[in-house]
């Protein structure tokens, strides 16, 4: 065994200690900030804690700003966009990887170069395209917008995992008497539904953290997703960062809970291409 | 209808869809963006301008000195997210305590949308009243406030490092579980022979894990050379240009400067970039096995 020597322990858990402290931070700060009244966001010294901390900006900024609104269509984009992605995902993977195993290798190298397109490249012809069909503004244009990255990006991950499912259920099925739709839907999903968890809330992220899609294809002030309205808020002529830091909470703290409970899941999503040499 | 037909066009029934619908969102944005770029729009004429908008990018300083910006950033950014990555993962990988919540902990820059971290950071680097200049301020580290995205080497600094905040965690996970795939008794071995931590890590961690480093900085320059919210939100380019990646140039050109040709020319040009990255991923990785996204 490798000895265990007290003081490198220290000396390590006061290195992560303060690395973790430099990362955290400013999300305490944002925190903090959007619970301080307006009168104490521009004291100096500024205040690590206050007496005074409340949920104001809050409600102002659910109420009298269209959070409230930017929150659903944060929602509704990228659940359609999640929803879309996932199911034609699971058809195409069981397709390549019981049909077609060969093409599905070339099919993935495909798929590796659309995840890695620009998405400034592609926002123009988009922009174009979808003022030219007046569909500027609109939760099918974003939808459709969306899943030209998360789409290659669900695809390419789910025929990872039914390839790891063997064939050998497929004829098992077969010889019991199930048709293809029967063996897709009554046996191979539920088996694969650890990676369709995985590859959802991947999209999901995704989808949800997504920016400049939005900023582009959205002129119209209701329709901004969350990012949008919360990075606009700095172009305002005074900036009320109680409330812009509010409105960052709003949009970050909903997926970093949904994600830290699900941990497990997105880690081994994310590592399980990368690490197999 | 024979059995292999039928089989075959059941195949096709299920990846049919997804294959057109690629094409449909993908393939033929992706086919008018070259046709844009080889036009030219004035008003509500628009007229086939062959490789003049190229000619104007490439003629352009703007475009090289973007250029130059983008390589100086993603070169910076991906070396910090590399050692910074490399360093968080081998403290963590020693820790037993807690160590999903340190994990989680660790991840949270990289699950908040990077535009979101971006105007976190516009507060914590305000000039006046942000928290950064009261920190550095009171421990003597510096005499007056900085104007941190007022003067080019500073906003430079600044958006690469809001860029390594947010990327490091993600290479420090890959790395973390490359770590967990080298075999304990190698390093059991080594402490048998006498071989101290730094050999350990020299002769044991460091080639296990080269094939991953290469892969993961490769992904990495892929991911950052293209990026655009982060400077999008912080920046927009600014001051005088100091922070004016490609993408940034690109999105400026066309949404700002209304000139979609060129803009469009630029992207393909950052196009090609790309795809030599990709190309060198792809042959390294062999697709089969996959790799991060």
């Amino acid at each position: 065994m490798i000895r265990r020597q007290p003081y490198v322990d220290g000396a390590r858990w006061a290195l992560v200690l303060v690395a973790l402290v430099m990362v955290v931070f400013p999300f305490y700060w944002m925190v903090n900030t959007s619970l301080k009244p307006a009168s104490e966001i521009f004291l100096s010294p500024p205040a690590f804690f206050s007496s005074n901390w409340s949920l104001d900006a809050y409600v102002t900024v659910l109420t009298q700003r269209p959070f409230a609104r930017y929150f659903l269509n944060s929602l509704v984009v990228t659940l359609g966009t999640t929803v879309l992605s996932v199911t034609l995902a699971a058809f195409a993977a069981y397709g390549f990887t019981r049909f077609f195993p060969r093409g599905a290798t070339p099919f993935i190298v495909f798929l590796l170069f659309t995840k890695m397109l620009p998405e400034t490249l592609l926002i123009i012809p988009y922009f174009q395209l979808m003022s030219s069909l007046g569909l500027l503004n609109s939760y099918f244009a974003l939808i459709l917008a969306y899943s030209s990255f998360a789409l290659p990006f669900s695809v390419w991950m789910l025929i990872g995992f039914f390839r790891s499912i063997p064939r050998d259920i497929d004829e098992a099925a077969k010889i019991d008497g199930a048709s293809y739709l029967q063996t897709f839907f009554l046996v191979i999903l539920p088996l694969a539904r650890p990676g369709l968890v995985a590859v959802a809330l991947f999209t999901f992220l995704i989808a949800w953290n997504s920016y400049l899609w939005a900023l582009v294809l959205t002129t119209d002030a209701s329709m901004h997703v969350l990012s949008v309205g919360v990075a606009n808020m700095v172009g305002e002529y005074r900036v009320q960062w109680n409330e812009l830091m509010a409105a960052a909470v709003i949009a970050a703290v909903p997926v970093m809970l949904l994600f830290s409970f699900l941990e497990k899941h997105l880690v081994n999503a994310i590592t399980s291409g990368a690490v197999k040499g | 209808m024979r059995q292999w037909q039928r089989r075959r066009l059941v195949g096709y029934a299920f990846v049919g869809p997804v294959f057109l619908f690629l094409c449909a969102v993908v393939v033929f944005p992706l086919a008018h963006a070259f046709w844009i770029s080889l036009h030219r729009t004035r008003g509500l004429a628009t007229t086939f301008a062959g490789i003049n908008n190229y000619q104007r990018a490439l003629t352009d300083d703007a475009f090289w000195h973007s250029l130059g910006i983008s390589v100086q950033f993603t070169g910076a950014c991906v070396i910090l997210h590399m050692l910074f990555g490399l360093c968080l993962a081998l403290l963590l990988n020693e820790i037993r305590f807690a160590k999903t919540a340190l994990r989680v902990a660790f991840l949270t820059p990289w699950m908040v949308a990077p535009a979101v971290g971006a105007t976190i950071w516009l507060w914590l680097l305000e000039p006046q009243f942000g928290v950064v200049n009261y920190l550095l301020a009171s421990n003597g580290i510096i005499d007056a406030p900085l104007a941190w995205l007022g003067t080019p080497a500073l906003a430079f600094m600044s958006v690469v490092a809001v860029d390594v905040w947010r990327g490091v965690p993600f290479v420090m996970l890959l790395i973390l579980a490359g770590l967990q795939t080298i075999p304990r008794d190698q390093y059991e071995a080594a402490a048998i022979d006498g071989a101290g931590a730094w050999q350990r890590f020299r002769h044991i961690t460091l080639p296990n894990l080269r094939y991953l480093l290469v892969v993961a900085s490769t992904l990495d320059i892929i991911n950052t050379i293209r990026h655009y919210d982060i400077i999008g939100v912080m920046t927009a380019g600014g001051p005088a240009g100091a922070t004016e990646v490609l993408p940034v140039l690109l999105y400026n050109t066309a949404f700002r400067g209304n000139r979609f040709g060129e803009a469009a020319a630029i992207g393909v040009l950052l196009l090609l970039i790309v795809l030599a990255f990709a190309i060198f991923h792809i042959r390294l990785t062999k697709p089969e096995q996959g790799s991060a996204p």
